[in-house]
């Protein structure tokens, strides 16, 4: 019952889902925030993640210079968008980026300075990186190269999981990945080692399949920077290099000389994740990827697999298949049926998660989405939810046409192959039996229905069933019952 | 998923009013250097808000409307990209560089004139529309960046006025402002210097914009980036300032001045500041005996309102009643 509820609530989320690195920053010290805000770069990074009307709310206050009422600054929202302002401001008082205090409200002077030049440019922070020197001896980096390798690299972490997932052994590792990235995605937990056994891969670790790589991305990094924490590394250096990264322009080399110890074994890890570039592993310069520089945005244009592979195979045709593949490859009928039109052993692979292949061709996979293998998918501990969604948002720009997207009798299928599953729910609590009489019974059993941790109820047993967190009160009941009566 | 933003911010250059804007004798000078940096420092806050935002900057320059930047096309505008720096966002430095160098430039271009022919505004929000309509419908031009056509950017126009209203311009400002509301395009105006300008009211009000007369003009950045920096969708929960009093008269067709009680054709809708027996629109001919009672109850003509009236124009005015005078229209004594 519980976990049913979690995952639920996690597929739906609001309009506007906070940004998943937030919380980490809101547990860190005040401390440590204020040493962030000292970057520019950062400052910039972290007013990016913020929702709308924290962004709004956060350049209101920039550029004045004295602290305002309370009363003042709630007249800048209309009555009805209150709730939102009121979240939005618990929000930065958390990440300390408001000072708190009841009457007046004004920025963090850190941030606010910190900021302000990052608006205005100036300052001799350096905290978007110092370009290296331009060499003329070799040639500048090109996007596209920037662009495969960031590929190459990202998909070789995530073929990793689906190497010990598709047994079938279509999953050949084209870079196997360094012993950093295996241990990162043991780590969170996607995939479990059992008593030694091979890596096995986890109920989240087919989730995060079903993730945009964007989330992928961000989830992975969070887990860098737990673990970051562990391993005593200086957490502010951590984030503010990553921020300085989403910050940078691509197809740029910056020099390694300023940056510090800590920065420069990330350095090394980033390589393996594919957000950076080097020429050589002792170079004195690196170029962010793409993956790097759209950190802070909420919809990468991260180049999708199937784009990028259509063009490194035809190298003429680059421009024709630019955009087709980011538009989505799946055909969904009403007959259950599923054309994928990709060559992409990855993305063939996250829909074997849930969908019974029939044929392959050279660039259209065919398959049903059947009981069985819906089935296997929903045990595997993906939800129905997010199959739709992951239809939805890979769907064939012709499929787009459509409304609704799907055809609604395969939608309500999957949901009905998942109730399948739910017909058993389970709850903690107390049984009460054994009553003296029927008035004692019924008087309890009015109390229990009174406060609504009535699970069950049997008038013939004298016995019902309560919730765990109601046991309290109805023992407090009976005992306060007994012993007046 | 929250969308991006796209804003075009369409600035008023005409250097005759930036001159007088600057005077001391103002309650509170502006030149226009001052204006440039309040300026560039709202559009790298629009920047900064969301990696995806696009901007688009047209200037309004005597005679001629020119793109200062676009953020889709940089590299056409600027031969050679500016350096990198170390201490601030590329981007930024792109904007502002690249804004600078198009002004100067195009500022210089101007050189010495008699007469300073009036701001090419119509041109520059025509051309701002044309250009959001290209983005927001990338399938239709080839040369569009690679952007995700599942985001749709929420457009919205700035106007930052400092000219007075120029009533020959009155169909065109209207033809932009239905093209605007088709198009679902918030038009913004700030009014920096002068007297209130009718149209720009009218078009800030027929696309659920803000019309903002400016009061403390050394606030500018402050009212630029409190009203005019969130997209549309935010404004909904933002006590976004609204206008009290707009002033909707219309121009009339035949002279091209501002009337407050204007005669309009039956059939097409022209605006006429006197009874017409033919529309010069639409060639329709109306009944004398209508024309008769007309003229009969027509107010003393014609009716200069001061407040709407440029002031500034007076030099060259005669009494060329009949004669449409685009550069002072407005002055009819």
């Amino acid at each position: 019952m519980q976990s049913v509820q979690e995952q639920s609530s996690s597929v739906h989320p609001p309009e506007n889902v906070p940004h998943a690195l937030l919380p980490f920053l809101r547990s860190q010290s005040q401390n440590t925030l204020t040493r962030l805000y000292q970057r520019p770069s950062s400052c910039l990074s972290i007013f990016r993640l913020l929702g709308p009307l924290e962004r709004q709310l956060v350049m209101n206050l920039l550029w004045l210079e004295s602290a305002i009422p309370t009363s003042t600054m709630t007249a800048w929202v209309v009555p009805e968008g209150r709730k939102l302002y009121d979240n939005a401001l618990a929000e930065m008082v958390g990440l300390h980026i408001i000072q708190n205090s009841p009457a007046k409200l004004a920025l963090n002077s850190t941030l606010k300075s910190s900021l302000r030049q990052a608006v205005t440019g100036g300052g001799i922070t350096g905290s978007f990186g110092v370009p290296a020197e331009r060499d003329d001896k070799r040639h500048a980096i090109t996007t596209d190269t920037l662009d495969t390798y960031a590929l190459e690299r990202w998909e070789a972490s995530i073929q990793t999981i689906l190497h010990y997932m598709v047994s079938s052994g279509h999953g050949q590792l084209p870079t196997k990945p360094s012993q950093g990235v295996l241990y990162l995605l043991q780590r969170s937990e996607l995939m479990k080692s059992v008593h030694g056994s091979p890596l096995q891969i986890t109920s989240s670790g087919f989730q995060f399949l079903l993730h945009s790589p964007h989330d992928q991305l961000w989830s992975l990094l969070l887990q860098y920077l737990h673990m970051a924490e562990e391993r005593q590394m200086d957490l502010v250096e951590v984030l503010s290099f990553l921020f300085m990264l989403s910050t940078m322009e691509l197809g740029r080399e910056y020099s390694t000389d300023p940056l510090s110890e800590t920065q420069k074994a990330m350095l090394e890890d980033l390589r393996d994740y594919g957000l950076v570039w080097q020429r050589k592993a002792s170079s004195k310069r690196f170029s962010p990827t793409r993956l790097a520089t759209t950190l802070t945005s909420l919809s990468p244009p991260l180049p999708t697999s199937s784009t990028t592979r259509t063009a490194q195979a035809g190298s003429g045709s680059v421009a024709l298949t630019t955009g087709a593949g980011q538009q989505g490859f799946i055909v969904l009928e009403t007959n259950y049926r599923v054309y994928a039109y990709t060559d992409n052993p990855l993305e063939i692979a996250v829909l074997n998660l849930f969908v019974t292949m029939k044929y392959r061709f050279p660039n259209l996979a065919v398959g049903m989405l059947t009981r069985e293998s819906v089935r296997k998918a929903l045990s595997n501990g993906i939800s129905a939810d997010q199959i739709i969604s992951y239809l939805t948002t890979h769907a064939h720009p012709q499929m787009r046409k459509n409304n609704p997207l799907l055809p609604v009798t395969v939608q309500d299928q999957i949901r009905l192959w998942e109730l399948e599953r739910n017909r058993l729910k389970s709850a903690e609590g107390f049984l009460y039996k054994d009553f003296a009489s029927q008035a004692d019974y019924e008087y309890v059993l009015s109390y229990a229905k009174q406060i609504g941790v009535v699970l069950w109820e049997n008038a013939m047993k004298r016995a019902f069933f309560g919730t765990l967190d109601g046991h309290a009160n109805i023992r407090a009941f009976i005992e306060r019952r007994t012993g007046g009566g | 998923m929250e969308k991006a933003s796209h804003l075009s911010v369409i600035v008023d250059l005409s250097p005759t009013q930036w001159y007088l804007s600057a005077q001391a004798t103002n309650p509170y000078p502006l030149p226009i250097e001052t204006f440039l940096s309040h300026l560039l420092a709202f559009l790298n806050a629009h920047i900064a808000s969301k990696h995806e935002n696009t901007l688009a900057v047209f200037g309004a320059f005597p005679g001629k409307s020119v793109m200062l930047y676009s953020s889709t096309e940089t590299s056409t505008l600027v031969d050679d990209a500016p350096p990198l720096d170390a201490n601030s966002y590329p981007p930024f430095k792109t904007v502002d560089t690249t804004m600078l160098q198009q002004i100067t430039h195009e500022l210089e271009a101007l050189g010495h004139m008699e007469e300073e022919p009036p701001c090419a505004l119509v041109g520059a929000l025509t051309k701002a529309l044309c250009y959001i309509n290209r983005i927001t419908h990338p399938s239709t031009s080839a040369t569009s960046v690679a952007e995700d056509p599942a985001i749709l950017s929420e457009p919205h126009i700035l106007i930052l006025s400092v000219s007075p209203d120029l009533s020959s311009s009155y169909i065109p400002v209207m033809n932009s402002i239905f093209s605007a509301q088709k198009l679902k395009v918030t038009i913004d105006v700030c009014k920096i210097y002068g007297p209130d300008t009718v149209f720009l009211q009218q078009a800030a009000h027929l696309t659920n914009g803000s019309y903002i007369y400016l009061e403390r003009r050394d606030a500018l950045l402050q009212y630029l980036i409190m009203s005019f920096l969130s997209p549309p969708s935010i404004r909904k929960v933002l006590a976004a300032p609204t206008q009290d009093k707009i002033d909707f008269r219309a121009a009339c067709f035949c002279h091209k001045n501002i009337v407050d009680i204007g005669f309009v054709c039956s059939v097409c809708l022209s605006i006429f500041c006197q009874p017409v027996p033919v529309c010069s629109t639409c060639r329709t001919k109306f009944p004398l005996k209508t024309l008769q009672r007309l003229s009969v109850a027509r107010p003393i003509p014609p009716l200069a309102n001061s407040r709407n009236t440029p002031p500034l124009t007076s030099i060259n005015n005669g009494a060329q009643r009949f004669i449409p005078r685009p550069a002072n229209g407005g002055m009819n004594s």
